[in-house]
């Protein structure tokens, strides 16, 4: 058995959340023991979609992340399991929380460095999560239920040493990087949002927009990005880190300059600026 | 916009049906009507559903047998998946078969007397009590019959037509026709185009009949935007939404296609809508239906500038010239300039130059599908008619240059149209079986009787068939007519109408020598006057006041207009017996008299073709049942068998034939078995229709008009685009608010809803009421698990899931409103109860709540607590002598609901405030059962 890994293209997630509907329906009433026990009706999501809406009007755009368990390699989850062989990790690299064992001790949902991944059943007395569809997997199923009723491929399940893994990979990243070296997940992500600034420039005497105007931003430690108003005079720097920047906007012998942009809160919308 | 990877068909990887004991294929689309898509697997354990999940088109045949087609743009491919898409709530379906809200059994409302009080007025107010199937068919065979005899056959108004499950046999709306059709006929509810009413309307007195008024053909536009079109201008509607209802999530991957395939994509409307909210180049909000006002500077730009295509304007449309003296300002002294549109719309004048400038110089397409800010609200007509009159001006048919219903029309043809009907008499491929009863025509020559059985029920959508007609708009006027009055309206508003039925005046109670459709198609028609001699005919009866409504389709309070008004019209004495047949007790089933419990696809045996553009590939399904009926529940079809039985109607009603003689007569009727054997069609319960080879020879949209339009002309009066109509010119010239020519309506007799007027200063905020995201119309608002998304419902403090209302920050804080308040949307025509959802999705000014939340009313007439936003939308027709509704695009003010309001109306109405609820799927069908629940 091939070792398992998620590869979810959030560029291509249309936010419809057939992924959601799909683990609610496999789980919900169904009873999958010794894989998981039903999942609670609603309130509890074993796949999360995670909505961000980016900027503000007119520059907006909305970010959909579907969020499972990331099966970690080195899953803290077990580590902080008190009972042995609760939460065990398969050969095929699902972390599964045994529902038989689990004594509801919620130690689990304390240690995972994750949102919205371990949650806790009252009515059962357990702690449940994402257990890969293990019980499809070891009957013939190739995939999830959230990969196989995602419409769009944005969520994959394969194996490790694919070539469609290894491609996907090579070009992505980690929800949380900074927790991946502790934690050594097996979900990979693409299309994760960084920060825009964006607006739109135009000449209030002709009434006009301005195309081709030169914007030169520069941010930390001087590093500069350029771009040039489009047809409707709109500028976008797209995937910037979390930083301050400074923007200058050049056309027609005029300049406009910004400062103190500060990207880490927020995407950052300038409106409509008039090039005086 | 970074590229993004859009992943190839990936074959090969059907799951097998783990932990049941049978699986079945079901059409979970919710469009309805004769035709279905979204094919998926259920699996069944014990008698309960235990999955719903995508059908892998390759899991009993090869995919390459299905001959996939494959479209390319900039070295980018696009291919069909393997497998099925359907949405989110197709795949949740369970929980509706399952719902706390299905009707559990029989019920008649408890002050229902058919031998005493009626008690009309407390319909909607009085709840029920169960009685048996026997009583309840005793019951209404006698109504049946009573009203027959007082009164006549046309007393009774069949309400029997919009979306649903997708069911051929057990169809879910229009059953009750197969039974009254042989009892003397019916009056009819006909069924508006009310998605689409600005082209219906409008443009079809542009282009002349088209497809339900949209561009016909559409043959192809899908791959041909693919190959030319540069710029694709997305003007309201949704296609991460409104397709999911009638085709599934194809739409999507296109969508994505397209974006990385370097098809600009610009969206234009009030919210920032599923589609512009992941696919947009750029958003250019506008205020609710102002389009008109930005569609006319632009034409305005083009004129000044002399960018448009002068040359395809002088051979191929007529009436450039008012056009051009109406926005110049020559017709009223106002030049339509972008300043002037930009006060209007919302959007600055210099991006409204850009736009245009950008329009003339690219290769430009405008999308929808169906639905959004302008097409449905108070004269949609002007809109519709203006974006082709600029479609035409860049030279409408040019190869990337359409209008586009997107994957609606034009996806590429299965075989159907070239290889497997050949012997059809008459069959026309030249519209590759666009219309809704064309691909049936095989039946119809085979097997006439079955044809009736089969087409009939799915008929009050497309065609005005009963003998007396009422339009779905004007339900109300008409029983406000009283007995001894007529109401009038032009053209009955059915689907595959000509455009010259607008031009004919109807009347109810019809009247003998009104005109009526022969029903026969004519080739020679002149889209003139003339051919109303030549297709209408003088009736040579007297119709009858409507005294009973039999309602299979008891949605109209929260899809139609005016719906409260709706609730308190059906409390009128005139109607004596309201009866409903529904699976669900929900909305209009609350103010019948006696409620029949229908039941689901899962529950049934059908077969459904899939035959209709905009999923990977076609299909026909041998629906097997899948669970046995929930509670006391019949089919549509049985139930109405029920009441025939009563009345000695059975047999003329089943023609005699069990429902596997009518799934076997379809298959084989429709020469399906000569792609796949009957036998091995029941073994593998699908097939998939195989793409036809010659797909790509269909000329592209009106491409054949573009290159010859003397030789290929339209089907208007003069054969060119009318930009000013001939046949509007004649009967209407003075119409102010559908003149000949498109114009900018402020304001008219029909319709006040602008912020420019005194009524903005109570109501400032104008509503755009989007098809809604998580349900289908009125479908599925019962569905715990789509409640559960960020847009899905919000939950109040007291725990009620109350429908969203989208505000922008800067309204929500001038008003102390934040994500999460319970508010009132209000207006003179009452208030309806929302959640605050603040967000950057809506323009300042306006407000965006989905249509179709199930009602909750607490005070009848004025006040609703389910969100059913439908209730307080405009009355009034598109316009004067447009018959469709307007809902969309309307003034309201929203304000957070105060405590003490809150608990004036908890203790003022604790009976209606305190219904029973569930707490993940809403109200529960016992919170209107008296007496009987076990």
């Amino acid at each position: 058995m091939g070792k398992k890994v998620f590869l979810v293209d959030t560029g291509i997630c249309n936010g419809c959340y057939s992924c959601h509907i799909g683990c609610k329906d496999e789980h919900v009433t169904n009873d999958w023991t010794p894989v998981a026990k039903p999942q609670p009706e609603i309130g509890q999501f074993w796949l999360k979609m995670h909505e961000k809406i980016r900027g503000s009007v007119p520059k907006v755009k909305v970010h959909y992340r579907p969020g499972m368990c990331m099966h970690c390699d080195n899953p803290t989850c077990m580590e902080a399991c008190p009972i042995d062989g609760a939460i065990y990790k398969r050969d095929d690299g699902l972390v599964i929380i045994d529902p038989e064992k689990c004594t509801g001790c919620r130690n689990c949902l304390e240690a995972c460095p994750y949102e919205d991944v371990i949650y806790f059943n009252e009515d059962l007395n357990i702690a449940q999560k994402c257990t890969g569809c293990a019980h499809l997997l070891d009957n013939g199923w190739k995939e999830t239920r959230c990969s196989d009723n995602c419409p769009t491929l944005a969520i994959r399940i394969v194996d490790e040493d694919s070539e469609e893994a290894k491609e996907f990979i090579a070009n992505a990243e980690f929800y949380k990087p900074e927790l991946a070296e502790k934690m050594k997940p097996r979900v990979y992500y693409k299309g994760l949002p960084k920060k825009f600034i964006a607006g739109t420039v135009f000449d209030p005497v002709a009434d006009e927009v301005i195309i081709g105007g030169t914007c030169t931003l520069t941010g930390a430690g001087g590093k500069k990005f350029t771009t040039a108003t489009d047809h409707f005079g709109d500028f976008w720097f797209e995937n910037l880190p979390d930083g301050v920047f400074k923007l200058e906007i050049k056309a027609d012998g005029k300049t406009k300059v910004f400062t103190d942009l500060d990207t880490a809160a927020a995407d950052i919308n300038l409106g409509d600026i008039p090039l005086t | 916009m970074s590229k993004k990877n859009v992943p190839k068909a990936i074959p090969g990887t059907a799951p097998p049906a783990v932990g049941a004991d049978k699986t079945v294929v079901k059409a979970v689309n919710l469009s309805g009507g004769i035709f279905g898509a979204c094919p998926a697997h259920v699996d069944v354990k014990d008698g309960k559903v235990i999955r719903i999940r995508p059908l892998h088109y390759d899991s009993k045949y090869d995919y390459e047998s299905f001959n996939p087609w494959e479209m390319e743009r900039n070295g980018v491919k696009f291919r069909p998946l393997s497998k099925s898409v359907p949405p989110p709530w197709g795949l949740a379906y369970k929980k509706r078969a399952y719902s706390p809200n299905r009707v559990p059994y029989p019920l008649k409302r408890v002050d229902w007397d058919p031998n005493g009080e009626r008690n009309t007025h407390n319909r909607g107010s009085s709840k029920f009590e169960r009685i048996s199937w026997d009583e309840a068919t005793d019951i209404i065979a006698s109504e049946i019959r009573r009203i027959h005899k007082e009164y006549g056959p046309l007393a009774i108004l069949v309400q029997g037509d919009g979306h649903s499950e997708s069911k051929l046999i057990h169809a879910p709306h229009g059953c009750s026709t197969l039974l009254l059709d042989k009892m003397g006929g019916f009056t009819q509810q006909v069924r508006n185009p009310d998605s689409w009413e600005g082209w219906y309307w409008g443009a079809k007195h542009v282009w002349g009949k088209g497809f339900i008024g949209n561009m016909a053909p559409a043959e192809n536009i899908v791959n041909d935007i693919t190959e030319n079109t540069e710029l694709l201008i997305i003007q309201g509607g949704d296609l991460e939404t409104t397709p999911w209802g009638f085709r599934g999530q194809m739409a999507s991957r296109l969508m994505f296609f397209w974006q990385e395939a370097g098809i600009e994509q610009v969206y234009i409307c009030p919210d920032l809508n599923y589609s512009a909210a992941i696919h947009a180049n750029k958003w250019i909000p506008v205020l609710p239906n102002t389009d008109a006002a930005l569609q006319l500077a632009i034409i305005y730009t083009w004129v000044t500038e002399g960018t448009y295509d002068k040359e395809y304007v002088a051979t191929h449309a007529v009436g450039m010239d008012k056009i051009e003296d109406y926005v110049l300002g020559k017709v009223d002294g106002i030049p339509k300039t972008p300043k002037w549109a930009s006060e209007k719309c919302g959007i600055p004048s210099y991006t409204i130059k850009a736009l245009a400038r950008h329009w003339a110089k690219k290769t430009t397409t405008v999308g929808h599908y169906f639905g959004g800010g302008y097409i449905r609200g108070p004269y949609a007509t002007e809109p519709a008619r203006l974006e082709v009159i600029l479609l035409g001006m860049q030279g409408l048919g040019k190869p990337g240059v359409h209008h586009a219903q997107i994957a609606y029309l034009g996806m590429p043809k299965n075989i159907t149209w070239d290889q497997l009907n050949y012997d059809i008499a008459n069959s026309d491929t030249s519209k590759g079986f666009q219309e809704y009863s064309g691909t049936f025509e095989t039946i119809k020559q085979k097997d006439p009787e079955l044809h009736e059985r089969i087409f009939n029920p799915h008929r009050g959508t497309p065609q005005a068939w009963g003998k007396q007609l009422i339009p779905k708009t004007l339900i109300e006027e008409a029983i406000k007519k009283g007995t001894d009055k007529y109401l009038e309206f032009w053209g009955t508003g059915g689907h595959e109408e000509e455009p010259i039925d607008q031009m004919i005046k109807y009347t109810y109670p019809c009247k003998k020598g009104d005109l009526r459709y022969t029903g026969e198609e004519k080739k020679d028609l002149t889209h003139n006057d003339s051919d109303i001699e030549k297709l209408y005919k003088e009736i040579d009866y007297d119709g009858t006041p409507i005294r009973m409504v039999w309602t299979d389709t008891p949605c109209r309070q929260t899809c139609w207009g005016d719906g409260f008004d709706i609730g308190m019209t059906i409390r009128d004495p005139q109607i004596e017996f309201v009866l409903a047949q529904h699976p669900w007790l929900e909305n209009d089933c609350i103010y019948a008299d006696i409620v029949l419990p229908t039941n689901t696809t899962l529950e049934v045996d059908d077969i459904m073709p899939c035959v209709r553009d905009g999923e990977h590939f076609q299909t026909v399904l041998n629906m097997r049942q899948a669970i046995p009926p929930v509670g006391d529940s019949k089919s549509d079809f049985e139930a109405v068998v029920e009441i025939s039985k009563k009345l000695g109607m059975e047999e003329e009603v089943t023609i005699g034939r069990t429902i596997d003689e009518y799934i076997e007569g379809v298959y084989k009727g429709m020469n399906f078995d000569r792609i796949v054997s009957w036998e091995e069609f029941q073994e593998k319960d699908y097939m998939v229709i195989p793409v036809s080879k010659n797909w790509k020879t269909l000329p592209a949209g009106l491409y054949e008009f573009y290159k010859d339009p003397e030789a290929n002309p339209l089907p208007t009066p003069t054969g060119k685009l009318e930009f000013c109509s001939t046949n509007l010119q004649k009967y209407f010239p003075n119409d102010e608010e559908r003149p000949p020519y498109p114009q900018w309506i402020e304001k008219g007799i029909t319709h006040d809803e602008r912020l420019s007027s005194p009524r903005a200063r109570a109501y400032p905020l104008l509503v755009v009421s989007n098809h809604p995201r998580w349900r289908v119309h009125a479908q599925a608002d019962d569905i715990p698990w789509t409640k559960e998304a960020m847009t899905g419902k919000i939950r109040g403090f007291d725990g009620y899931l109350y429908e969203p209302c989208w505000i922008n920050p800067k309204d929500a804080e001038a008003r102390g409103i934040k994500t999460g308040d319970i508010v009132k949307v209000f207006n003179e025509r009452g208030t309806v109860l929302c959640g605050a959802l603040v967000i950057e999705r809506i323009i300042p000014g306006a407000v965006s709540i989905d249509h179709g939340a199930r009602t909750d009313i607490i005070i009848p007439g004025k006040l609703d607590r389910g969100g059913a936003i439908n209730l307080i939308t405009p009355k009034g027709l598109t316009s004067r002598h447009a018959g469709g509704q307007a809902t969309t695009s309307f003034l309201v003010d929203v304000q957070r609901v105060t405590m003490e309001e809150y608990e004036k109306w908890r203790t003022g109405y604790p009976e209606a405030w305190n219904r029973q609820y569930d707490r993940a799927s809403g109200l529960k069908a016992s919170a209107w059962v008296e007496r009987g629940i076990k």
